[in-house]
């Protein structure tokens, strides 16, 4: 197509655009237009400057806020409790296997004597669990006392400024009435870990009777449960770690600003909404991000890539008008209606395929949650593939053609030309078409909160490929899943704050890799 | 003559709208405000209240977000208020006030195909906190456990936490739903699945009902079983006006009635 002359504007264009004496404000109309055109390309970068802005007022207080928790935390004995707590998880697991094992026994005599086995572990670890438990009722109670004379402390600090900036003396008296009434004792800590010290004693001498009986049962145990058999000896050296930690925990070790970050970038659990304690950690989240859009890129690379070379290079001009037009089309589908597609569809699908007999060589198979990362990343895959196709169609598109011509003249076919020749000189306007679906992928919302089956939990890759049909959370799904919910300020809010600042540092990264990317092997312009 | 005619009708016509108008939002509580809130508000409509209802339910501690900035008039809430959340509204200068509406009960329910019916408390509390994580354990097929609970900012999740499981934290395994449906449905096509529900929910296709230590939620014996809990309706401050004409019609005979066919207790039959 000839470009359009500039000479032969519309009737109306022509009015606007001609060289006119007339002027507004000491401008003609062009440079008005000019202004405008700009003045809105420049309200872009500001509204994105405001979102970091705010993204960043709202995320920054995080950090305190969360180290505060955590002082508690550590103050109120909770921590002591925690110490404790894991070789009692631990011993849960163990019995857990014993009972499992006693339920696939063949003969009574096994059932009767791994069925006393477990009562031994679960006796044994009567007195610690005791303890345990009273301690972490009195631990709940120190940080009640704190939080609510945080709250009431906040608060006064509130009223107190509100009164000094009023002129009215009545409210003024009022506020201060008020802040008074407001004013709590701080909780003496010394006082009340007190009653946790006293019973450390008691504490691991429990625990390192529990390891002895534990060590005699194990012996007894039947060769059914060799496992269990030999996870004894390793549990039984954590128990002793776990003992060694309780004797030299402080409560008045400080609890340090990398502490708190670190629990945050690093931790392993998000558990919001505790009646024990708050923790957030964004790894099982930011996993189950990057596994799903793996599997959507695995999926959406290889079509949309395809369906590119294929349109650009050898689609008659027919199949073009067809193919162009339905894969920008999948674009303008909701993703909350993609989101009711993958639970009603897509979910029972792969569930119904993945029992059939023949199939069952593949890791996972048969599935049991319908609801899980490679259904999430089947639809996400689903969604990237338009921009993919499209982005990588314009990287085939603006390959020279000298370079073809060129090829061509040297007797090369067809294939050869596509594969040695334009591929390769698009291939990086291609890879930054992937990278921008990846970006499209890891933004999106609806459709990993309805079908990625929401589990906060590192999956198990002990499955090898199998982890793709367990179910995960997301960052962007924690998101709009818990921010309804939460009171503005609070350590919940601001924790989901940074895990929005999180998100945008990766999309924004993503966007600028493929941007280097595609610059870097720029073709000389023909 | 006709002018005053006309600005006659057109003040009637603004006053009779604004009155119209006047609009209820109620807050909170999935549980409540799925169902059971929206039939009551359906019949109070019916019975002459001329008032219109805005429901939205994401969980109970939306109730109180909601009450203390002042953008509902009615929270419900499947659980009573935290003390935080209270300080929160009385630092905004909202005195909450605290009305029970109904009884609940709480109803674990697994896959129609799952030979499992009876569970003891201890076993469900081993379920849901991970101990448990195999159907053989509990003297089913062997399988592994698929645990589904509501999200954090549901009443139901907290109120289970403390009612079940002692005040212990969900196992890593468990999987967080939106919704009271959402848990039936997922039950309901996994054949290793559990999940807990409102009594309300509990005939979902796919589903049956666990008894707990041989107790059946049962409306005629709410007191005896394991995991009942009432439910309430907040309001800032002591509702007036159509807010307490709709919270009489809760309590009324007819809303009772209402009540009871939603799958919830009436105060007065428990």
């Amino acid at each position: 197509m000839p470009p359009a002359s500039p000479t032969t504007p519309g009737p109306f264009g022509s009015k606007l655009l001609r060289k006119s004496s007339r002027s507004m404000l000491g401008m003609d109309p062009q440079k008005i237009i000019k202004t405008f055109f700009g003045a809105n390309s420049g309200i872009t970068i500001v509204v994105l400057v405001l979102i970091m802005v705010f993204l960043l007022r709202e995320g920054a207080g995080f950090l305190s806020t969360y180290h505060h928790e955590l002082e508690v935390y550590r103050k109120a004995g909770l921590e002591f409790c925690d110490i404790a707590d894991t070789p009692l998880k631990q011993q849960q697991q163990l019995t857990s296997a014993l009972r499992r094992a006693k339920a696939s026994a063949a003969s009574d005599e096994a059932k009767r004597a791994l069925g006393d086995a477990e009562e031994a572990f679960e006796t044994a670890i009567e007195p610690a669990d005791e303890i345990v438990s009273e301690l972490k009722t009195h631990a709940t109670e120190t940080k009640e006392l704190a939080n609510e004379f945080h709250t009431l402390e906040v608060g006064r600090l509130q009223l107190l400024a509100a009164a000094y900036s009023t002129s009215d003396p009545t409210r003024k008296a009022d506020l201060l009435k008020e802040a008074e009434l407001s004013k709590v004792d701080a909780p003496n800590y010394e006082e009340r870990i007190a009653a946790v010290i006293d019973r450390r004693e008691e504490l691991a001498k429990a625990l390192t009777d529990y390891t002895t009986v534990l060590g005699t049962a194990a012996v007894a145990l039947p060769d059914a449960v060799a496992d269990v058999k030999t996870a004894v000896p390793a549990h039984i050296a954590e128990v002793h770690a776990a003992v060694k930690k309780l004797e030299t925990w402080s409560w008045q070790e400080p609890v340090s600003f990398f502490t708190a970050a670190r629990s945050f970038f690093f931790g392993t659990g998000w558990i919001t909404n505790s009646s024990w304690q708050d923790f957030y950690g964004v790894v099982p989240l930011l996993t189950g991000s990057l596994l799903i859009s793996l599997v959507a890129l695995l999926i959406a690379t290889p079509i949309s890539v395809s369906a590119a070379i294929y349109t650009n290079q050898f689609a008659s001009d027919q199949e073009k008008e067809i193919i162009k037009p339905v894969i920008e089309f999948i674009q303008a589908i909701p993703s909350v209606v993609l989101g009711f597609i993958g639970i009603a569809v897509v979910g029972d699908l792969i569930k119904g395929v993945s029992q059939w007999e023949i199939l069952s060589w593949i890791p996972g198979f048969p599935i049991q949650e319908r609801l899980n990362i490679f259904n999430a990343g089947f639809l996400l895959a689903f969604m990237a593939v338009p921009t993919m196709f499209s982005l990588a169609e314009d990287a085939l598109n603006n390959v020279p053609r000298a370079y073809s011509e060129a090829s061509d003249a040297l007797g090369a076919t067809k294939l050869q030309t596509v594969f040695r020749v334009i591929v390769p000189a698009a291939i990086s306007g291609i890879l930054a078409a992937i990278l921008l679906g990846l970006g499209r992928v890891i933004g999106e919302t609806m459709v990993v909160l309805l079908v990625a089956g929401n589990r906060i939990a590192i999956p198990d890759f002990g499955d090898g490929l199998g982890v793709i049909f367990q179910p995960a959370h997301t960052l962007t799904g924690i998101i709009a899943q818990e921010l309804g919910e939460v009171s503005r300020g609070s350590s919940h809010w601001q924790a989901l704050f940074m895990v929005g600042i999180l998100l945008f540092v990766i999309s924004l990264s993503v966007n600028w890799c493929a941007r280097t990317i595609a610059k870097r092997f720029e073709h000389p312009k023909a | 003559m006709m002018k005053r005619i006309l600005t006659i009708a057109l003040l009637t016509l603004v006053t009779v709208s604004a009155e119209a108008q006047s609009t209820l939002r109620i807050r909170g509580s999935d549980t409540l405000g799925a169902k059971l809130i929206p039939s009551l508000a359906e019949s109070f409509k019916k019975t002459g209240g001329k008032v219109s209802f805005d429901i939205a339910a994401e969980g109970s501690s939306t109730a109180f977000t909601n009450l203390a900035a002042g953008t509902a008039e009615i929270g419900m809430s499947s659980r009573k208020v935290k003390a935080d959340e209270r300080t929160l509204c009385r630092s905004k200068g909202v005195a909450l006030n605290e009305i029970e509406v109904a009884w609940d009960m709480i109803t674990i329910v697994v896959n129609a195909k799952n030979s499992v019916s009876d569970l003891s408390k201890k076993q469900i509390m081993q379920i849901f906190a991970g101990d448990i994580t195999d159907w053989s354990e509990v003297g089913g097929p062997s399988g592994p456990i698929s645990v589904y609970t509501r999200n954090t900012s549901s009443g139901t999740y907290k109120d289970f936490m403390t009612m079940a499981m002692k005040g212990r934290e969900y196992g890593k395994n468990s999987q967080k739903m939106a919704g009271n449906e959402q848990i039936a449905a997922e039950v309901g096509s996994n054949p290793n699945g559990i999940g807990y529900v409102g009594y309300a929910y509990a005939g979902a296709k796919g589903t049956k009902i666990v008894t707990i230590d041989g107790k059946a939620p049962n409306p005629a014996a709410v007191k005896s079983y394991p995991l009942s809990r009432p439910t309430f309706l907040y309001t800032a401050g002591e509702p007036a006006g159509n807010t307490k004409a709709f919270i009489d019609f809760c309590l009324s005979p007819a809303g009772e009635a209402i009540i009871s066919k939603a799958g919830f207790v009436a105060l007065s039959a428990k």
